[in-house]
């Protein structure tokens, strides 16, 4: 069986080093990305079955990301994450068709959760 | 008795015997005595014809016996009919029964009388005289015969009657009655005093010019109404003239003096049966003219001398009672003006003499204090107003100002009845009277609204300036929970994917030892966020060492990058290789990087057509400096405004202070740098600060 697709878009490095790790280990494919640009311009979109996705980017940020693939009728569940514990952005983000927003750091326990959510929304 | 006798001895009896004293004498030394009492006679009539009085005798009935000569022509009557005078009219009609009473009770009782009458003159015309009778006693008391002396009052009483009149409107003048009632009893006076006339005074409003009645009490509407209004023209008829003329105009015969026979007033006036018109200008004191004065008469006629008098004096009075009702409403005027002055500006004034602490209060000071103002203000009173904590400043300032006149100035506050505070503000002005008493003018005005409004300025000040610190305590917080919440997300999976490794089967020990490792590196990097945090926030004194402004600025960057991030704003950094370090105080230049770089966000905040891109970029500088400038996209600034940029609370933001630029430019001008702001070519501004480097001998360093 084919393992499903997770992509990861953070700016963060020591993220895109070390959660790909942990969902390579849980059973995911993962592939991760610098910036939300990066990943638009990948040929990945089609493939992905979820999205992990930093709120706060410089240039592109998650939600706009969002919104782009909106416009672009690509419905990848999304999973956002963010270093700003904002108690305003997680209810606009999931009534904005989020499965998730995880505070970082979050638990393995509240990735895998949100990652069986995502994917059986898929 | 003494002049009574005399009396005996002058008259001449016209219609009777002569009369003789001493009846027992003999004929030859009587004869002797007659001859002599003839020549004294003669002599005495000649006296008595002359003296301005009227003489006459009564029988002890009270009987007209004899009149001197005077009185036969001043009648023009003869003995006979003087006799009759009980029934005629020798004695005006309304006085008679006053006479007759007087008299018969005088005959009865045998004590003399002094009376008021009118007599009949030759020509029907009364006058006014003083009647004085004496009796006469023989030796065994009885009375032989009254004497009787007439004495011509009419002119004095004309006179006193005159002045009279004079003096009540005088007194109407003096206390203020309405021009209207002055000018009205004046014209009555001149009326009665004057018989059969009427009177009016016409004002002149020269800016028409028009006439305006003042007063015309005796003549009906018809006549009065067309003239109220009427242009100040020679046309119009004799008041236009003296007006315009300044001249007393007489009109003897308007219907038949050639002069006035297409005036205005000819057809008026014959309508109501006036004839004569005379009328004299009221003069003001500078000499121009306030009105006329008019007299109408039904028949034709000319003034006498008395009339002429009457005139001239009762237009005096007119101009007094004018003058003066014109100075009252321009005193009233500008009292009305100073009063709402007053009230709009909250002053009010006083006057105090120290000497016998009279004070004199404006009515507006009255209503500040909210005292009635009809009590009498004391410096008691004024105590038990002011605020307790201010009564020691009162007493002072009162001390101060007895002890000698000069000026002064002070803020207290009073403690109204309801609990309510005022603040006044005082100042006076001291002055020394001839007499060398102390005088103190002055004025206080209640700035009540100016210190509340003060007063809710400083605590909105002080309250945004809470909401700004705990805002930015907010951000803070936030931003360190950013820093350390990255490296945290990072130790935290690590940890749990080299929990998996080794729980795998084999374990995967070298996937295990990278996962650690990376999860030291990211402990690392927590502890430098806290540690960088110290350094920037830290209580540290001002210090002067070598800094590293790319290294200070990296941090900074570093610190405000989740803030940035969340503003969209692109940081690129253009720091020089080769930049000596300066020397200052690491924090507060710190503070000046992380302000420009805030405020260049702030500035994007509203951008949505460009990126939001700052440029920081730091390079040396012409003599031995170097230059950090920060560039930005945002909306820029009015080159007019760019020295108002560096004022202490200035600011272009709504939730803004305007407090950092004016901070950071006083921490580079103590660093003896420069701080500046430059609009872009493009969109944004540029700004930028230049300090000396430390380098060998440079001047430099913090105080």
């Amino acid at each position: 069986m084919k393992r499903p697709l997770v992509a990861v878009v953070d700016d963060d490095e020591s993220v895109r080093e070390s959660l790909p790790d942990l969902l390579r280990e849980v059973g995911f494919a993962v592939h991760a990305f610098a910036s939300a640009e990066e990943f638009l311009a990948s040929g990945d979109i089609g493939r992905t079955k979820c999205l992990i996705l930093d709120v706060a980017m410089p240039g592109m940020s998650g939600p706009d990301l969002q919104q782009e693939l909106a416009r672009r009728r690509q419905a990848i569940p999304i999973v956002f994450i963010t270093a700003h514990q904002d108690d305003t952005v997680r209810p606009r983000l999931l009534a904005q068709g989020a499965v998730e927003c995880l505070f970082k750091p979050f638990s393995e326990t509240a990735l895998l959760a949100a990652l069986d959510t995502a994917l059986r929304a898929a | 008795m003494k002049h009574v006798h005399a009396f005996a001895h002058v008259i001449e009896l016209v219609a009777g015997r002569p009369l003789f004293i001493g009846a027992s004498q003999d004929v030859a030394e009587g004869k002797l005595v007659e001859a002599a009492l003839r020549d004294s006679e003669r002599e005495w009539r000649l006296i008595v014809d002359t003296i301005p009085g009227l003489v006459a005798t009564l029988t002890p009935a009270g009987e007209v016996e004899a009149v001197n000569k005077k009185v036969l022509e001043y009648c023009g009557r003869t003995v006979e009919q003087l006799k009759q005078w009980g029934t005629s009219d020798t004695v005006h009609p309304e006085d008679l029964p006053r006479v007759i009473e007087v008299i018969t009770r005088s005959m009865a009782s045998g004590d003399p009388y002094e009376i008021e009458e009118r007599i009949r003159r030759f020509d029907g015309v009364y006058r006014c005289f003083q009647v004085r009778g004496l009796p006469l006693r023989d030796s065994n008391g009885h009375i032989v015969r009254w004497y009787v002396l007439l004495t011509d009052i009419d002119d004095r009483k004309r006179a006193e009657a005159q002045l009279a009149g004079e003096k009540r409107l005088l007194e109407m003048v003096a206390s203020s009655c309405p021009l209207t009632d002055v000018l009205t009893a004046l014209c009555n006076f001149v009326e009665v005093t004057s018989a059969d006339c009427y009177c009016g005074v016409y004002l002149i409003d020269w800016s028409g010019p028009r006439f305006r009645n003042g007063a015309v009490p005796s003549l009906p509407a018809t006549f009065n109404d067309p003239i109220d209004g009427l242009p100040v023209r020679r046309e119009i008829g004799p008041c236009g003239q003296a007006a315009l003329f300044k001249q007393q105009v007489i009109v003897t015969d308007l219907e038949t003096d050639p002069l006035w026979q297409e005036s205005a007033i000819r057809p008026l006036a014959l309508a109501h049966g006036i004839r004569s018109h005379w009328s004299t200008p009221i003069y003001a004191r500078d000499g121009h003219v306030l009105g006329t004065f008019a007299i109408f008469h039904r028949e034709p006629a000319s003034p006498t001398q008395i009339q002429q008098d009457l005139i001239a004096q009762v237009t005096h009075i007119a101009s007094i009672a004018i003058e003066r009702a014109l100075s009252e409403a321009a005193l009233k005027r500008s009292e009305v003006f100073l009063a709402e002055a007053q009230h709009l500006s909250r002053v009010g004034s006083f006057a105090w003499r120290v000497a016998t602490n009279e004070i004199t209060w404006s009515e507006q000071l009255y209503r500040i204090f909210e005292f009635d103002p009809r009590v009498m203000v004391t410096l008691d009173l004024i105590g038990a107003r002011v605020h307790p904590e201010d009564l020691a400043l009162l007493h002072e300032m009162i001390d101060r100002a007895r002890s000698a006149a000069s000026d002064f100035e002070y803020e207290h506050r009073l403690l109204m009845p309801d609990g309510s505070v005022k603040h006044l503000h005082l100042i006076a002005h001291g002055t020394t009277n001839e007499s060398g008493e102390v005088e103190y003018i002055g004025a206080t005005q209640d700035v009540t609204q100016r210190r509340l409004a003060e007063e809710a300025l400083d605590k909105a000040r002080s309250e945004l300036a809470h909401v700004t610190r705990v805002m930015s305590l907010g951000a803070l917080t936030a931003s360190i929970a950013h820093e350390v919440n990255q490296p945290l997300s990072g130790i935290i999976t690590n940890a749990s994917t080299c929990l998996r490794m080794l729980d795998a089967d084999p374990p995967n020990v070298d996937g295990a030892r990278e996962t650690v490792r990376r999860t030291l590196r990211d402990g690392n990097r927590a502890s430098d966020v806290i540690t960088r945090l110290r350094a920037l926030f830290g209580k540290q004194s001002a210090t002067t060492a070598p800094v590293d402004l790319n290294e200070a600025t990296r941090e900074v960057i570093a610190l405000s990058l989740s803030d940035l991030q969340r503003n969209r704003v692109i940081v690129r950094t253009d720091l020089a290789d080769d930049l000596p370090p300066v020397t200052g105080d690491r924090v507060q230049l710190q503070q000046v990087i992380l302000n420009l770089l805030l405020n260049a966000s702030d500035a994007m905040g509203d951008v949505d057509d460009r990126p939001r891109q700052v440029v920081i970029r730091t390079e040396r500088d012409e003599g031995d400096r170097v230059r950090l400038t920060v560039q930005d996209a945002g909306i820029g600034f009015d080159p007019q405004t760019v020295q108002r940029l560096f004022d202490a609370f200035y600011t272009t933001k709504s939730g803004g202070m305007g407090i950092g630029l004016s901070v950071s430019r006083s921490i580079i001008e103590s660093h003896h740098g420069r701080l500046w702001a430059a609009p872009n070519d493009g969109a944004g501004a540029t700004f930028a600060f230049s300090i000396a480097h430390a380098g060998e001998g440079a001047a430099g360093g913090a105080p």
